[in-house]
């Protein structure tokens, strides 16, 4: 019995402390499946979250802002003989940032205000930017673009977005070293986009892959304005880039199409003849079939671009354009119709070119040096403007006279979103000797006008 | 106003051609790098007193873009830069920037130590990242779900192995990005069915796979012979990039990095150097 009592109190004691074991040990098991459970719960969230991540990281949200403070080179108050209050008529018009008001030669703008997001989903993208400016809203881009799977070669853009002609009109305002492009291209492409549709050619690698082809069809109204009529213009530019590692230089080639048309409203088509006086001036075909008829609007056009690294200093960069075309609109203007021409069409002779010269000085700085020119109506020179030719229908008008703009400026990035960009562009217009006549509104291009326009520009970009 | 005007530009453009270089160069970009560029950094200090050099990962395309914005004096990159990149640094700055191979690297594929398959095909590999492979009986292994681990989009790895690797095919959705290569490492070591991929490691609980251009060829594992004979399918080059032809102590830091004394570290960081 006593043995009994023994063995029962030996065993007693050995097992309740194996049973507290294992007691502990199912506890510490429930624990540990608690906490892997809960990882597993925080794994799950994780992997939930990451693809929302994911997705967000597909949208793109960029945009700058251009405050800029202006001042043209007038007599804010000139004497006249009468006394009376002028208006001042800027010959620079809309070319250097937007018209100044009548009197006023300084005033503060928010020239470009751009906000743009997109949805990146690398072989399809969604595009849309706008800009909000004191004046309003409008929309700067709007399209899509589709690449195909396969080669990634091809693709599809439609909406509205930069016309594929040369290199000013691509090149962003936000990166530009100037403060607005040069005149031809203000002129021919007002606001640089359109509504279209092209196909790009751009193979990511391989023999070809320094070149790429962008070919489209377009309104030809412009960015802003619905078509208006049945015509519609194509546009192409082939580009390629060759990198000349060897000496640390690269240059880019490329030659540009325009061919499109613009509705004549009325029967009268206006081109440069011998009027019968024997001066140079409009002559009119007024044949039948003129009504309703496209009058051609055609451009052509090279572009390159030279870039060399030049040791200590930094990298130069030297650009240039040339276009030469024709280009349909009224009488008044050789600005490109975004509606229907109400009278009868001008067909001008028109070319162009521009040459930058931009030396970075270290990673801040840049100096740039800008000459363009635009030449509205080829077939005349400064000297056929004289008072037989340019009154009536017939007749020359503002229109028709070239200008050529040099610019200076000075570039200073202050970090990587704000930059400070001050620019003096020196206008000169065709002087028309012919014209001796003070009450004729040519007479103000009788010698050089005055219309140079300083501007200092600050811009944050994200 | 003609002359105030050409007055004051011309006084911002002398005021501006101050300092050009100086003692200081600040490093960003490849994380699969930052070990490399740090070592680099702290060796070539000692000897160099008077130059600072600041290093900071981020991953080959933050690099690339703070190349671009001038926030960094020099990108380091696990992949070679785009034609885009190109375009940007010549708008800005009117160079293509300066190339430099610096170091040799094989991307190496991990699995766990006791995963029994031993090596992959290119095309298995991108069958598997794709997400049309899905599991390990598939390919010799035990029957279960592959999880991958990968890179983050910012990384250049992540690139090279999607252009190098998926040949341009989209990463499967499963796949879990991971800060850099340790933490790959270190996610496939617990996980008997993970796989991963990243720059040279020596982890314990991990094993570099062999991995055979095709089916059919020999299968190579990632070691110098077989990385500078090219046997070795996934290996690439080790980028730095400067804006401009480097000149002072810019040029005299990447001459340093190409030198024997510098290519020495290469080794000792577990890549493989270019001479």
């Amino acid at each position: 019995m006593k043995q009994g009592i023994l063995l029962a109190a030996a065993v007693f004691a050995f097992a309740l402390p194996l049973s507290t074991r294992a007691q502990e040990q199912a506890a510490t098991k429930e624990e540990l499946q608690e906490v892997k459970d809960a990882l597993q719960g925080v794994s799950e969230s994780a992997a939930e979250y990451r693809g929302y991540v994911d997705a967000l990281r597909k949208i793109k949200i960029s945009g700058y802002l251009q405050p800029q403070w202006r001042l043209a080179d007038v007599d804010l108050w000139p004497s006249t003989p009468s006394g009376s209050y002028p208006v001042i008529n800027y010959p620079i018009g809309n070319f250097a940032g937007g018209a100044f008001p009548s009197a006023t030669k300084n005033m503060f703008q928010v020239r470009r205000g751009r906000l743009k997001v997109v949805y990146d989903n690398v072989l399809t993208q969604f595009v849309l930017q706008v800009d909000a400016i004191q004046t309003g809203f409008t929309t700067k881009d709007a399209y899509l673009m589709v690449t195909e799977p396969w080669t990634k070669t091809f693709g599809l853009q439609m909406g509205i977005f930069n016309r594929p002609f040369g290199y000013e009109i691509a090149y962003s305002s936000s990166n530009r070293e100037t403060p607005e492009r040069a005149r031809i291209y203000q002129t021919l492409f007002p606001g640089e986009r359109e509504l279209g549709g092209e196909i790009f050619v751009a193979p990511p690698t391989g023999p070809l892959s320094f070149l790429r082809l962008d070919l489209g069809v377009f309104n030809g109204s412009g960015p802003t304005a619905n078509e208006y009529d049945n015509y519609k213009d194509v546009i192409g530019h082939l580009a390629a880039q060759i990198p000349l590692d060897g000496i640390g230089a690269a240059l880019d080639l490329g030659v540009s199409g325009y061919f499109g048309g613009v509705r004549n409203a009325t029967r009268n088509l206006y081109t440069m003849g011998t009027l019968s006086n024997g001066s140079l001036g409009y002559t009119v075909d007024t044949t039948a079939t003129n009504l309703g008829a496209g009058v051609s609007r055609t451009y052509y056009g090279i572009d390159a671009q030279f870039y060399i690294d030049i040791p200590s200093i930094g990298g130069a960069i030297l650009r240039g354009e040339y276009i030469v075309g024709k280009q349909p609109n009224a009488s008044s203007t050789s600005t490109s119709p975004s509606a229907q021409v109400a009278g009868a069409l001008y067909q001008r002779e028109v070319s162009g070119y521009l040459i930058y010269y931009i030396q970075n000085i270290g990673d801040h700085e840049q100096i740039v040096v800008k000459y363009d020119s635009y030449d509205p109506n080829t077939k005349v020179g400064a000297g056929d403007f004289t008072s037989a030719n340019t009154s009536g229908a017939t007749g020359l008008t503002s229109t028709d006279i070239a200008f050529t703009t040099l610019g200076l400026g000075f570039v200073h990035h202050l970090d990587d979103n704000v930059k400070l960009m001050f620019y003096y562009e020196m206008v000169h217009n065709e002087k028309l000797t012919g014209i001796t006549d003070v009450k004729s509104s040519l007479y103000q291009y009788a010698d050089d006008a005055r219309d140079n326009v300083f501007t200092f520009r600050v811009q944050y970009k994200f | 106003m003609k002359q105030l005007c050409i007055a004051v530009l011309a006084v911002a453009m002398l005021a501006s051609t101050t300092v050009l270089g100086g003692g200081k160069i600040t490093v960003k970009g490849s994380d699969t790098m930052v070990i490399l560029a740090q070592r680099w950094a702290e060796k070539y200090m000692v000897a160099h007193p008077d130059v600072v050099i600041q290093v900071t990962g981020g991953g080959s395309g933050v690099g690339i873009s703070a190349l671009i914005n001038g926030a960094t004096d020099i990108c380091n990159a696990s992949r070679p830069m785009k034609p885009s990149e190109f375009d940007k640094l010549k708008q800005r700055y009117g160079t293509r920037g300066v190339e430099i191979k610096s170091a040799l690297d094989g991307l190496s594929v991990y699995v766990n130590a006791e995963c029994p398959v031993q090596e992959l095909s290119l095309g298995q590999l991108r069958d598997i990242y794709t997400g049309k492979l899905t599991n390990w009986k598939d390919i010799g292994g035990p029957n279960a779900k592959i999880i991958m681990y990968g890179r983050e989009n910012s990384s250049g790895t992540y690139v090279y192995f999607k252009d190098n690797v998926l040949m341009g095919d989209d990463y499967s959705s499963s796949v879990q990005s991971m800060p850099g290569t340790a933490a790959v490492v270190n996610a496939v070591a617990k996980d008997k069915a993970g796989i991963g991929y990243g720059g040279a490691a020596y982890g314990k609980g991990i094993r570099e796979l062999k991995v055979k251009k095709d089916p059919s060829s020999p299968a190579y594992s990632p070691t110098l012979e077989n990385i500078k004979s090219g046997n070795y399918p996934i290996s690439r080059y080790l980028y730095m990039y400067v804006r401009n032809r480097p000149t002072g102590t810019l040029k005299e830091y990447i001459d340093w990095t190409l030198s024997e004394e510098g290519q020495k570290v290469v080794t000792e960081v577990g890549y493989f150097p270019i001479r």
